[in-house]
């Protein structure tokens, strides 16, 4: 017999046996003898979850060729407050200016704060012609 | 900032690099992506923490390896801006629906289900009161809303959508051991979902007002705030049960407290002490533009519990003591908890006719120094670019050398009084939390 049919007819939960193996051995030794009604002493529950719905898939933007050339934006979100972040994206152009000196890199810091938007930057981006953009560092 | 990289995405058209650290970077392609945004962006991951390290240690995280992809870090961004997209990638429309919750879980056992419900996260892991329909149906009675009408939809954390019915809450007010008188009052926490999460050790209070207060006896005297009084309790655990199973707040998985804080173990629930309140003290409800007879649910929200550690001395003033002691607070906001007692004695012998004069007198003596205040994080990360943009005065005091005195509490509305106690010791609390929008719990009776 399959295993999760019969220790559902001893009375022991399959969702149980899945995610609880200890409890499963427990529970197999406390359930019901053979003969003994099953139904007795289960009770039904409300399930208290809820259904999270999935966001609905936007595609990423196409990506370059190349870096050869281009104009990167670092932008500095602010996060954790002033100059928290700035280091790690000076030492990224200080990389790119040794290791890929084609590459143009920009570096801005986000207005408002970290949890505000700053769309006049975004704009600005792609006014200037900016090929990608790294942005952060969250944390 | 998934935001901000989606935006440049999809409305420029430009290829973005976000960077996390490595201690939620996890969110970020998993649970973000699934619920939030839907965009599969190309995360970085940078070793935790990075803030305040100095610029070799910074120098060797980028020369190091992505902690996503495992590759060197410049690699992984170059890749990130020119790798061409996946055929998830490109992927565009409507997901599939989600599977269901059932209505009913498969019948079982008490003890099976105490465990299931563990393992499921849906309690604070102290049994809970197993809710059947018959449990539940009574529940129900103590509201005259319908069981599937939909509460809110935008509940999960950043708002992501997990719809949830009136049935759902008188559930999870079962399982916290409500009586159906509580359930207004569960409902009217539940409508405030999400709740505020951080990596920080924030917590949540609930302060009640008005006439429920009585009906279904919650405590604000004596004890209060204390584990001694069955609706303060209950109430207060069903915020845990609701942050966790309708929110689907997961430590670790869609959210990273660090230490997070023992006050979410009953998010500090209580009632404040109206018949008590000295003569020309408003109820805080009142305070805030409702009537005497609303009953009105406030959510604050803060970090820090200072304690007056012993009761008022007759050589020293309250007040001047909570300055003392408020000066240790970031100055964003501030409540004080306060016995009667002391609440009196500020009324009648030291002048303050008005909670609005209390803090009036707090915003201007309160003080601290320039480098303290620049100190805090959370004062850093909020005002200080705001500072560096121009906005006064934290323009100015960015420029004070550290040990320049400032007075950080530039808003008296924004320090608050909550009466509560039962007049044993003259004792009060100094908090920074900082309240929400008050809730009607009268519309969901």
């Amino acid at each position: 017999m399959d295993r999760r049919k019969m220790l559902a007819l001893l009375g022991v939960s399959p969702v149980l046996v899945a995610d609880a193996p200890s409890y499963a051995r427990t529970a197999s030794r406390n359930a019901p003898k053979a003969g003994a009604a099953v139904t007795s002493g289960l009770v039904t529950a409300l399930n208290p979850a809820v259904t999270p719905q999935l966001a609905q898939r936007v595609p990423l933007a196409p990506r370059l060729s190349t870096l050869e050339g281009k104009t990167i934006y670092l932008v500095d979100t602010d996060w954790g407050g002033m100059g928290q972040n700035d280091g790690i994206l000076q030492e990224m152009q200080a990389w790119f200016a040794q290791h890929m000196p084609s590459v143009k890199t920009i570096l801005k810091v986000k207005k408002g704060n970290f949890v505000t938007d700053d769309p006049a930057l975004w704009k600005e981006i792609a006014d200037k012609k900016g090929d990608g953009v790294i942005l952060g560092v969250a944390g | 900032m998934s935001h901000e990289s989606g935006e440049i995405e999809q409305k420029y058209g430009i290829p973005t690099v976000s960077l996390a650290g490595s201690n939620v970077v996890s969110f970020g392609i998993g649970p973000n992506l699934t619920y939030n945004t839907g965009m599969p962006l190309r995360y970085v991951g940078v070793p935790f923490p990075f803030s305040g390290q100095p610029r070799s240690v910074l120098r060797s995280y980028i020369e190091g390896k992505d902690t996503v992809s495992g590759k060197p870090m410049m690699a992984a961004i170059v890749d990130g801006l020119t790798k061409p997209l996946t055929a998830e990638e490109r992927m565009s429309g409507n997901p599939p629906e989600s599977t269901p919750e059932p209505r009913l879980l498969p019948p079982d056992t008490e003890d099976h289900l105490q465990l299931l419900f563990k393992e499921r996260c849906w309690t604070d892991y102290n049994p809970v009161i197993i809710p059947t329909e018959e449990r539940v149906a009574a529940m129900l009675k103590g509201t005259g809303h319908k069981p599937d009408e939909i509460v809110k939809s935008a509940a999960g954390t950043f708002g992501t959508r997990r719809p949830f019915t009136v049935e759902k809450v008188a559930t999870i007010a079962v399982m916290a051991g409500a009586k159906p008188a509580y359930l207004p009052v569960i409902l009217a926490l539940a409508n405030e979902v999400p709740y505020q999460d951080s990596t920080t050790s924030i917590a949540e209070m609930v302060v009640v007002n008005g006439p429920i207060r009585k009906e279904i006896d919650m405590n604000s005297g004596l004890g209060a705030l204390g584990p001694n009084n069955d609706a303060n309790s209950v109430i207060g655990r069903s915020m845990t049960l609701i942050h966790k199973i309708i929110q689907g707040y997961d430590e670790g998985v869609t959210g990273f407290a660090s230490l997070s804080n023992p006050l979410r173990y009953d998010n500090l629930c209580f009632a404040e002490n109206e018949e008590a309140l000295p003569e020309g003290w408003q109820p805080f409800h009142v305070q805030m533009g409702h009537k005497p007879t609303d009953s009105v649910l406030t959510i604050f929200t803060g970090w820090n519990f200072i304690n007056s550690t012993g009761w008022v001395e007759q050589h020293y003033a309250p007040q001047n003591l909570m300055r003392d002691y408020m000066s240790s607070l970031s100055g964003m906001g501030a409540t004080l908890l306060m016995d009667p007692s002391v609440a009196e004695l500020l009324n009648n012998v030291q002048g303050f006719t008005t909670k609005e004069k209390l803090a009036e007198w707090l915003s201007q003596n309160v003080e601290k120094i320039a480098q303290s205040y620049w100190g805090n994080a959370i004062v850093s990360s909020m005002l200080g670019p705001l500072g560096e943009q121009g906005l006064e005065p934290y323009a100015s005091w960015k420029k004070l050398p550290g040990d320049a005195v400032i007075k950080p509490f530039t808003n008296p509305k924004g320090i608050h009084a909550v009466v509560v106690g039962g007049k044993t010791a003259s004792v009060w609390f100094a908090t920074d939390f900082m309240p929400g929008r008050g809730v009607s719990i009268d519309a969901w009776r």
